[in-house]
Formats: C-alpha cells, sequence, structure tokens
C-alpha cells in the first residue's frame, strides 16, 4: 500500500501544481486559520515572558497601599475625596505592624533629566531609604541614598540603566551632576538593567531620589503610595494587619468604610488573565471561522477537481483502481493542498514572530505550530471526504463516456 | 480452456419509463488465445457487451463466468483486481493521462497492483519495449502522436501481463498507416497466445480476427469463425 501512498501524493501534488493560483486561493482560509491561532500563540507567549518578569519586578511579597484599587471601576471622584497618603505613615506603619519588613513611600511625577547638552525626559521617583527592599532590582554601581541623605535632603540620585547610558556610555558615572528640572542632582548609584515593564515602557528610564529633596523642590502635595514588604508566606494576614493599621492611624469607626486601599500584584495576575482569554477567544474564533471558510473553499474545489477529471476516474476505475483507492487520491489531494497552505501559514507566521521578537520577547510555540499543521490536515479530510466519496463511486462506463 | 461464459446475459435499461434491451439474451464463450472480433451498428449493443466483458458492468440477469468464476458475485474490490490482472483495456481515445509520461502511464496499473517500484519500472519499459516505443518512453502524451499514443495505451494493458485484451475501436482515431500498425501489433501479441477481443465496425478490421460475432439490437446474429 506504500507505493500507492506515494502515487497518490505524486498526483496530488501535481494537481495542485498545475492549478497553483487556484489552490492558493483556495486554501487562503487555511492559511488565514493557521496564521491566526499561531500568532495568538505567539502574543500570549510572548505575554506570559513579559508578564512574569515584570511580575518579578513588582516583587509578590509586596503590598501597595493607595488612594484606590487597582482594576476598579471606582469613580474619579470618589478616589479624590478620599484623604492623601501622608509621608508619617511610614513610622506609624513601622511602629505598630508585625510583618511590615520594609516601608517606602514613592511619589512619582514626569521631569526633565539633562546632562551637559543631552536631555530626556522621563519619571522621577520621590522615596525613601527602604526602597530598594520593594524592588527586585540591584544596585549595580555606587549606592542608594541613606536615611540620613533623605532626611537632610540631600540631592542625590540612583538612576536607571537607560540614562546612564544614554547620557554616560561607558563613562562612570557616580559624583558627576546631572540636571532634574534645571536642578543639580549628584548621581550616586546606577540601577541594574531591567527591560520593559508588560513590554510598554522602560523602567530603565528612571531617577529616584530621597523623598525629602523630592517633597522640596518638586511636589509639596502629590500621590504617594506606600509600598510594604511582607514576608511572602504571610501575604494573607499582612494585609489583614495592615489594614487594620491604616485603619487606626485614619481613626475610622468600626462602621465606616476603608478609605484607603491595599493592592498586591495578585490584582495584576487576575486581570492579566482576562486579558489572555480574551485574546486568546479571538485567536480561536477567527481560526475556526476561517478554517470553516477554507474547508467550504477546498470541499468547492474537490467537487470541481472531481468534475475535472471524471474521465481519469474511469480510467482508472478500468485499470483495476478500488473504489478505496479513488477516494484515497482525492482525499490526499484535498489534505495535500491543507497541508501546503498550512505551512505556508506557518511560514508567515515565523516570519511575523521574529518581527514581534523585536517588539517585546515572544516565541512561536512548537506544539501550537504542530498542531495548526495536523489541525489543517484534518481540516482537509473533513471537507475533502464528500468529494472523494463522490468520485469513489462515480459509474466507471458514464465516467469514461464523460466528456 | 474457456476464459469466457455468458449464459442468457440481459441488460434492461429504464429510459423515460421504457424498457431498453441492451443486451437481449446473449450466450458466448470465449476461449483461450482467440481472436475475436465484435461488430455491429452503434446502438446494437456491442458496447455494452464490451463493458459486460470488461467486468465494469454487470447483466440485469444471467450468468458471467470469468475464469470459472461468477462475475455479478462478486464485490467492488474483486471486480477491479480483475480488471486490474486479467484485463487489458484498450480505448478509442487512448485515455492516457495527460500529465505523466508514457512510462508512469503504464506503470499506474502495476501501482494499483501493489508491485515496488523498481520491478515497475522493469516492467513498464519492457511493456514499452515490446510495442516498439523505449526510445519515447519519458515523453508526455502531448508530444506523442495519435499511433504512439495508443502503442502506450496498449503497453498499458499488456503490463499486468492480462489473459484478455479488450480494445474499443483501437483504430478508430487513427490515419490508416497507424492504423495497421497497431493491428500489427495485435496480431502479434495473439501469435504469442494472448486473447484479444476488438470491438469495431469496419470490415478491414474485423478480418484479422478469427472470429467475427455481429449483435443487432441486443442479440448475436452471426458468429462466425475462420481458420487461420
Amino acid at each position: 500500500m506504500f507505493s500507492l501512498f506515494i502515487e497518490n501524493f505524486r498526483i496530488s501534488l501535481s494537481a495542485v501544481l498545475a492549478n497553483k493560483t487556484r489552490s492558493i486561493l483556495t486554501a487562503l482560509g487555511i492559511i488565514i486559520g493557521v496564521l491566526s491561532v499561531t500568532l495568538m500563540g505567539t502574543l500570549i507567549s510572548g505575554l506570559d515572558r513579559s508578564f512574569e518578569s515584570s511580575m518579578s519586578w513588582l516583587g509578590k511579597d509586596i503590598l501597595y497601599i493607595s488612594r484606590y484599587e487597582w482594576f476598579s471601576d471606582m469613580e474619579w471622584w470618589e478616589i479624590k475625596n478620599r484623604p492623601r497618603l501622608l509621608p508619617e505613615y511610614v513610622d506609624k506603619i513601622k511602629e505598630r505592624s508585625e510583618y511590615a519588613l520594609a516601608v517606602a513611600p514613592v511619589m512619582q511625577r514626569g521631569a526633565s533629566l539633562s546632562y551637559k547638552e543631552k536631555e530626556t525626559r522621563t519619571e522621577i521617583f520621590g522615596t525613601n531609604e527602604d526602597y530598594m527592599e520593594t524592588i527586585n532590582t540591584d544596585i549595580v554601581q555606587g549606592r542608594f541614598f541613606t536615611s540620613n541623605e533623605d532626611r537632610s535632603g540631600s540631592r542625590v540620585t540612583v538612576i536607571g540603566h537607560g540614562i546612564k547610558e544614554a547620557f554616560f556610555g561607558e563613562k562612570d558615572p557616580i559624583g558627576q551632576y546631572i540636571q532634574i528640572d534645571n536642578i543639580k542632582f549628584r548621581v550616586i548609584g546606577v540601577l541594574e538593567k531591567q527591560g520593559k515593564f508588560l513590554g510598554l515602557f522602560s523602567v530603565d528610564k528612571q531617577a529616584i531620589l530621597p523623598l525629602g529633596a523630592y517633597k522640596r523642590l518638586f511636589s509639596r502635595r502629590g500621590w504617594m503610595r506606600l509600598s510594604v514588604k511582607i514576608p511572602e508566606q504571610k501575604i494573607e494576614e499582612g494585609m489583614d494587619e495592615l489594614s487594620a493599621v491604616m485603619r487606626h492611624i485614619r481613626g475610622l469607626k468600626p462602621s465606616e468604610k476603608n478609605d484607603f486601599a491595599i493592592n498586591q500584584t495578585k490584582a495584576f495576575e487576575k486581570q492579566y488573565n482576562t486579558l489572555k482569554v480574551a485574546i486568546g477567544g479571538t485567536g480561536v474564533f477567527i481560526t475556526l471561522l476561517s478554517l470553516i471558510v477554507g474547508g467550504i473553499g477546498i470541499m468547492n474545489i474537490m467537487f470541481v477537481s472531481v468534475k475535472e477529471r471524471t474521465r481519469e476516474i474511469g480510467v482508472r476505475k478500468a485499470i483495476g483502481a478500488t473504489k478505496g483507492m479513488i477516494m484515497g487520491q482525492f482525499l490526499m489531494e484535498a489534505v495535500t493542498i491543507c497541508l501546503i497552505a498550512g505551512l505556508i501559514g506557518l511560514f508567515f507566521a515565523y516570519i511575523s514572530s521574529i518581527f514581534i521578537n523585536k517588539i517585546f520577547p515572544s516565541t512561536l510555540p512548537i506544539g501550537l505550530s504542530i498542531s495548526a499543521v495536523i489541525m489543517s490536515m484534518v481540516v482537509g479530510v473533513i471537507s475533502g471526504f464528500i468529494p472523494s466519496y463522490q468520485a469513489a463511486n462515480l459509474d466507471p462506463i458514464d465516467s469514461l463516456r464523460y466528456e | 480452456m474457456t476464459l469466457i461464459s455468458l449464459k442468457d446475459i440481459y441488460k434492461i435499461y429504464n429510459v423515460g419509463g421504457e424498457e431498453v434491451r441492451a443486451l437481449d439474451g446473449i450466450n458466448l464463450e470465449i476461449k483461450e488465445n482467440e481472436y475475436l472480433a465484435i461488430m455491429g451498428p452503434s446502438g446494437s449493443g456491442k458496447s455494452t457487451l464490451m463493458n459486460m466483458i470488461g467486468c465494469l458492468d454487470t447483466p440485469t440477469s444471467g450468468v458471467y463466468e470469468f475464469e470459472g468464476e461468477m462475475v455479478q458475485v462478486m464485490d467492488d474490490a474483486q471486480l477491479a483486481s480483475i480488471r486490474n490482472r486479467k484485463i487489458g483495456f484498450v480505448f478509442q481515445t487512448f485515455n492516457l493521462l495527460p500529465k505523466a509520461t508514457a512510462q508512469h502511464n503504464v506503470e499506474i496499473p502495476l501501482v494499483y497492483a501493489n508491485i515496488r517500484k523498481a520491478q515497475r519500472i522493469q516492467l513498464a519499459s519492457d511493456a514499452l519495449d515490446s510495442v516498439g516505443l523505449e526510445d519515447r518512453m519519458h515523453h508526455k502524451p502531448n508530444e506523442l502522436s495519435g499511433g504512439q499514443r495508443q502503442r502506450v495505451a496498449i503497453a498499458r494493458a499488456l503490463v499486468n501481463n492480462p489473459s484478455i485484451i479488450l480494445a474499443d475501436e483501437p483504430t478508430g482515431n487513427l490515419d490508416s498507416k497507424s492504423g495497421h500498425e497497431i493491428m500489427d501489433i495485435f496480431n502479434l501479441l495473439h501469435k504469442k497466445g494472448n486473447t484479444i477481443i476488438l470491438v469495431t465496425h469496419e470490415d478491414y478490421i474485423a478480418k484479422q480476427a478469427h472470429r467475427t460475432i455481429r449483435l443487432f439490437d441486443g442479440k448475436v446474429t452471426e458468429d462466425a469463425k475462420r481458420d487461420s
């Protein structure tokens, strides 16, 4: 039977090649189907990867206290009416909380950085000496500022790797002065290279200043959040305790609702999974739709192919082909078209994935690629079945007379 | 040895409520190494008889035995196997596959007989050799003359070493010179021991055969033997 299989494959290839344009147009649905499912997979794999590294940057053992819940649909005025978080909370939390290992207040705004004639816009952060414990990043050069420097309002700064590269290249930045909104700051440290957060913005382009200096020079009454480090196994307890501490600080009565929010990275995960389901669902929907359309196209062209080759079918039967052999030949043809279409789709997906990889790191999932090609062949079998069955059951005498 | 035995064969079609008897009680025996011509005007039933003998068609009633085996009880696979191994068809319009070379066309019956590639190539080139086309093996049908195409078709019919060669108007689409060449091949095959059945309406073709059957309205009207 193997030689028959080879022969059928040879017939199929020559039939497909003899009608290149027709075959490709027919196969377009399958091509798009395979392309969409594999690109969706690539996208999700890339999102997974960037999400994971972003999450590890945020840290799973960090709680974030701010005025609003992440991803909530609270009205803006409601958030605005909540009281601000104040720098003195830091000491109060440290005093009352058992679980808090580190508490860092964080204020943030956009600012213009310059060094000699080089200038760039970026985010600056005002915080305290605990900050390094609440992020998963190390200092690669120099040091972080001390609590004394914070309290005395020293104009020192720790810069992100991207700023260092842009301003200093290979030179040593430590001890150099840069200008933040035209105020001189001394560079005392450089953060390790991080990459982009969720593929959106680079965390390497930042400058961190002591909160004392930040508040005095840039923003007396800006929004502040608190990052609190908790032992990793004690997140739930830490959250409850922190909530109680905050209620105490705020002097809330038992009947009053919280006027602050404690967030953790789980909120991101939940949000992210929703996004993933949405992308996956859309991808699967587009794929199914194009495979159905593609399958109908294949069926249609197979009917044409059977019609065109009626006489050939008659001859083949006269010289000894069984119904099964004829059926196999046409099924093989449908599967071959689909296989070629699947491979073309995969080829385009591969090319696209190279470009996607340039925007954010991702790979074409191999398992998904193989299943996509197998899936397109299954479409070939399904859509080729009725035309092949029809071909197999043609009357040999009528087919031989067919003009 | 009797190869083919037809007893009281009827083939009745129902065309628009009217009964058409394409074969109307045929009794016929064909022995090994016979050279038979079936003649008759169009509509006489000679094509139907041809298809019946070739196991492409089954009778409405009657008994058809091929090498002693009842054909009408066979399933598709058994019929296909008989057509493949025992019968070689030659058609008026050649019916070669246009995209395949002569060599490949001749190989097809061997593919269905599940013979391996190396042996297929050998058998196919032997068959093409025997019809004098050893130098045209890799030509496609549209690169061959009508006579050459029909010779490829004969090679294809011969390649499985069948019991019978069934030829339906084999010279009908050829000029007389090519026609004579084709008839020379049939004569030679007969001398080598093949059984040959020709359907024709041309007397000069029928004269080559040693036995002539005339059909009219689905009945045998004449069965004449001629000593060779």
